[in-house]
């Protein structure tokens, strides 16, 4: 019973391994990959990204503002590319939300009383979600997505090195 | 009784550990000066003084460099029994253990412990009596006010107090808040902040102070994450680090889904089982065989496996006594071999390859 190479099951590595390779296998599964086109390529990179995205974010579950708001533009990415009138809608709808939030913060410029009005704000573009946080979050924010891109950036690249053996 | 002391404010006054070459030239007339006291005659109280001094000299010139060994104020007595209140040994258990000894020494040090502040001075204070060496450490450190220029032993009940208030005083934020100086403090019962001498205590500032102490607080972590971040000093040196940080891991996660949207997998493994004991989790597409042991789940279901399995020769193979339910390393090996004995390459490339991905993950 004793196993060294015991993954802990809950660990977020392996919640977000497991969620992607499953997303994998469904995206290797609905297409062939004898076509190379380009497009087909681009194509399929796009939907491993945002299948990494997304598993990244479901294993954080609702836990962080950054996450909830990775689900958020990855739910309405897809409900607009699905159907253009529901997209439209239920689009509206969220975006005035999300608009009024986000205007309540942050039409005035966030000046924290700290100096670093700039980089604050360029890291507000990276971190998803972030242009409703303050200085504070923000940072506590950016820590956590850091450990969690790194985390998936580790897989991937194990998952790469595997299939391109 | 300790009338000497005076004498030795010229050269043997070792403050704030901000000079090593003060410190390193202090040594060098401590050293001379215990070489002196040994050769002394030896009286009662030197008994135990002499005691103090098996010490070699150099481990008194060590004591005297190291950093929290700050208060090294000699007395430059030419009779040993001065020395007994004036030496302030730094905060080592073997010293401590002699010293305590002095009665002198345990009645500061307790004074001081309560006052010490920063953590890591605590620790080591608490660990016995401690001189009075110990009361000026804490704050000193942290806010390097030479309060040590006075250690004149005849002096010493009037000045504490002076010294404690100064203390008290100048330290720098502290959870502890239990001075009259914060009454503003007490209006929010969340956070106790020490306010600084010459700061200002009303509410706003206050609060500020803690928000920023709070981003300070978050920055610090965010360097320890980000790797090369500790070099770097000022704040918006370090955002911009981070920021490129994180820049360069979504260009990674980026670069690594076009691998995997370009590369042919030649295996496609169903993980499920990896993770869970779950059984009969179908997918669609070409499934090969769940390659991987039965490392992770003890009860696992056979009959789940042999729904996946589209070829025969995957699950019947596969169902060795050697798919034990308790699986360990070598058994693990055991798999391996048996399943490279198989004309399909791929087969055991991915065992292989999912012993290492689990192995590495």
């Amino acid at each position: 019973m004793n196993n060294p190479h015991h993954l802990n099951p809950t660990s977020l590595k392996s919640r977000f391994t497991t969620r992607f390779l499953r997303a994998l296998t469904k995206i290797r599964a609905q297409k062939p990959i004898s076509s190379s086109s380009p497009t087909e390529i681009f194509r399929r990179y796009r939907r491993i990204k945002a299948a990494a995205d997304k598993s990244m974010a479901y294993s954080v579950r609702s836990r962080r503002i950054w996450s909830r708001a990775m689900l958020w533009k990855l739910r309405s990415r897809s409900y607009r590319r699905q159907d253009p009138c529901s997209g439209r809608r239920s689009g509206k709808t969220n975006q005035a939300i999300m608009k009024k939030s986000s205007n309540e913060n942050t039409t005035t410029r966030r000046e924290d009383g700290v100096g670093f009005v700039e980089e604050a704000d360029e890291l507000r573009q990276l971190v998803p979600g972030g242009e409703t946080m303050n200085l504070c979050n923000l940072l506590d924010e950016t820590a956590h997505y850091i450990k969690c891109l790194t985390t998936q950036v580790q897989v991937m690249k194990k998952i790469a090195d595997f299939y391109s053996f | 009784m300790e009338s000497n002391a005076g004498t030795t404010e010229t050269r043997s006054n070792v403050t704030v550990p901000d000079g090593g070459e003060v410190a390193a030239f202090e040594s060098l007339q401590f050293t001379d000066e215990i070489h002196r006291l040994i050769s002394a005659p030896a009286t009662d109280n030197a008994s135990s003084f002499t005691a103090l001094l098996e010490l070699p000299a150099t481990q008194v010139v060590e004591l005297l460099h190291s950093p929290e060994s700050v208060k090294l104020i000699v007395a430059s007595a030419p009779n040993v029994e001065d020395f007994k209140g004036s030496f302030h040994f730094p905060s080592n258990t073997g010293l401590i253990q002699k010293d305590a000894r002095f009665s002198v020494f345990s009645g500061e040090g307790n004074n001081k412990n309560e006052k010490s502040n920063s953590p890591e001075m605590t620790s080591k204070n608490s660990s016995a009596n401690l001189e009075k060496a110990v009361k000026s450490e804490p704050a000193e450190t942290a806010s390097s006010l030479p309060l040590v220029s006075d250690p004149t032993v005849e002096n010493r009940n009037i000045k504490r107090k002076d010294r404690e208030k100064k203390v008290k005083g100048s330290t720098k934020k502290s959870k502890t808040a239990t001075n009259e100086r914060l009454e503003d403090a007490e209006k929010l019962p969340y956070v106790h902040v020490r306010a600084r001498r010459g700061q200002a205590t009303d509410s706003h500032s206050l609060a500020e102070r803690a928000r920023r102490e709070k981003i300070n607080a978050r920055m610090k972590l965010l360097q320890e994450l980000v790797p090369g971040c500790n070099k770097i000093s000022g704040t918006a040196l370090v955002l911009d680090e981070i920021i490129n940080h994180v820049q360069s891991l979504q260009r990674q996660v980026e670069f690594l889904s076009m691998r995997l949207a370009t590369v042919n997998p030649r295996i496609d493994f169903n993980l499920d089982s990896l993770f869970t004991p779950e059984s009969g989790s179908t997918m669609d597409g070409g499934n090969f065989p769940s390659l991987v042991t039965p490392l992770m789940w003890p009860d696992v279901q056979v009959n789940g496996y042999r729904q996946q399995f589209q070829h025969q020769w995957h699950f019947d193979t596969l169902k060795q006594p050697i798919w034990g339910r308790e699986e360990v390393c070598n058994n693990y090996v055991t798999l391996e071999n048996s399943l490279l004995s198989y004309d399909s390459s791929a087969n055991s490339a991915a065992t292989l390859h999912a012993n290492q991905l689990k192995m590495e993950l």
